[in-house]
């Protein structure tokens, strides 16, 4: 890797960091901002979400990763989704 | 632009003594980096299935308000800053072995275990003053939940201390150098910015969203 691919990588993480920073601001702040209880509620999971996105592909490099590894991670997500969509009636609505 | 391809020593000793490899194949991946993620599938069910549990039995039961009045999102807040910034240092780590730098590695490399410390200071001093309150792992659900989540999540960062600080000392004696040392950082990093995203799902989940309500 040449030097300036390097420097150029190394202010890319860092960039990657501002914008995680960033939303931690943000997600931080909505919760005490006088909006209604579910947008508040969505607007930090969904800055949740964001973060973790931007580390696994940026940081753990999933987005250039190869389709064998998508699939080590899809399959452990889609059953815990699974899990919990299946197990919501019971537990939570108890229909 | 020039395919980058690798020679590898044929397994099966048949046909010539090396073998082309593609960089797209899978016979490119390192067998650690597949073993890692296979490690961080087991833990993506660990940790997966306790925030099921905390979602499934929080809209069940409802409440949990006044027990999550007593976290401190500041204190929490902090925390989630700290990880963050040695997700960074990590990751800078890493970039500085890709081009040699060793001074930055070791540097990066320190910096990510003292993050790790004192992000591991500020939950103790966390888990002191909820003890101290009278709030321990059999206060209620919500603090079996709390202590739970985050004491495995601690355990977590204090695993990925210790394997941070082997390849520190390494490092610092000049034996990372010789022994593929890009490719364990790799795999040291891949294991805690993992521990960084679960730490980003947990603390809106318990510090944040019952301040909504």
């Amino acid at each position: 890797m040449s030097s300036s691919t390097v420097h150029d990588s190394q202010r890319f993480y860092i960039e990657i960091w501002m914008w995680l920073v960033g939303l931690l601001v943000v997600g931080t702040v909505v919760v005490f901002l006088p909006v209604p209880k579910n947008l508040a509620l969505l607007v930090v999971f969904a800055v949740a979400a964001v973060k973790a996105v931007l580390v696994v592909r940026n940081y753990m490099h999933l987005k250039a990763e190869h389709l064998i590894i998508y699939l080590i991670v899809l399959v452990p997500t889609v059953l815990i989704v699974g899990m919990l969509i299946a197990l919501m009636p019971d537990i939570a609505f108890r229909w | 632009m020039e395919a980058d391809l690798t020679l590898s020593p044929r397994p099966d000793h048949t046909g010539p003594a090396y073998q082309v490899i593609e960089p797209d194949s899978l016979e490119a991946i390192p067998a650690g980096r597949i073993g890692l993620w296979i490690f961080l599938a087991g833990e993506i069910m660990i940790f997966g299935g306790l925030i099921s549990c905390f979602l499934l039995y929080r809209i069940a039961q409802g409440g949990w308000v006044a027990d999550a009045a007593h976290v401190d999102w500041q204190v929490g807040t902090i925390n989630t800053m700290v990880l963050l910034t040695s997700s960074l240092t990590m990751i800078l780590a890493l970039a500085s072995a890709r081009k040699d730098d060793h001074a930055g590695v070791i540097r990066y490399l320190g910096l990510t275990v003292g993050l790790g410390i004192l992000f591991l200071m500020v939950k103790a001093y966390e888990y002191h003053g909820h003890i101290e309150e009278g709030f321990t792992p059999v206060s209620g659900m919500f603090w079996s939940f709390y202590y739970t989540m985050t004491g495995l999540h601690a355990l977590h960062v204090a695993g990925g201390i210790v394997v941070n600080t082997v390849l520190l000392v390494m490092a610092v004696k000049g034996t990372l150098w010789a022994r593929n040392g890009a490719n364990r950082l790799e795999f040291a990093g891949l294991y805690w910015h993992f521990v960084d995203v679960v730490w980003i799902l947990l603390f809106p989940l318990l510090y944040l969203s019952l301040k909504i309500g």
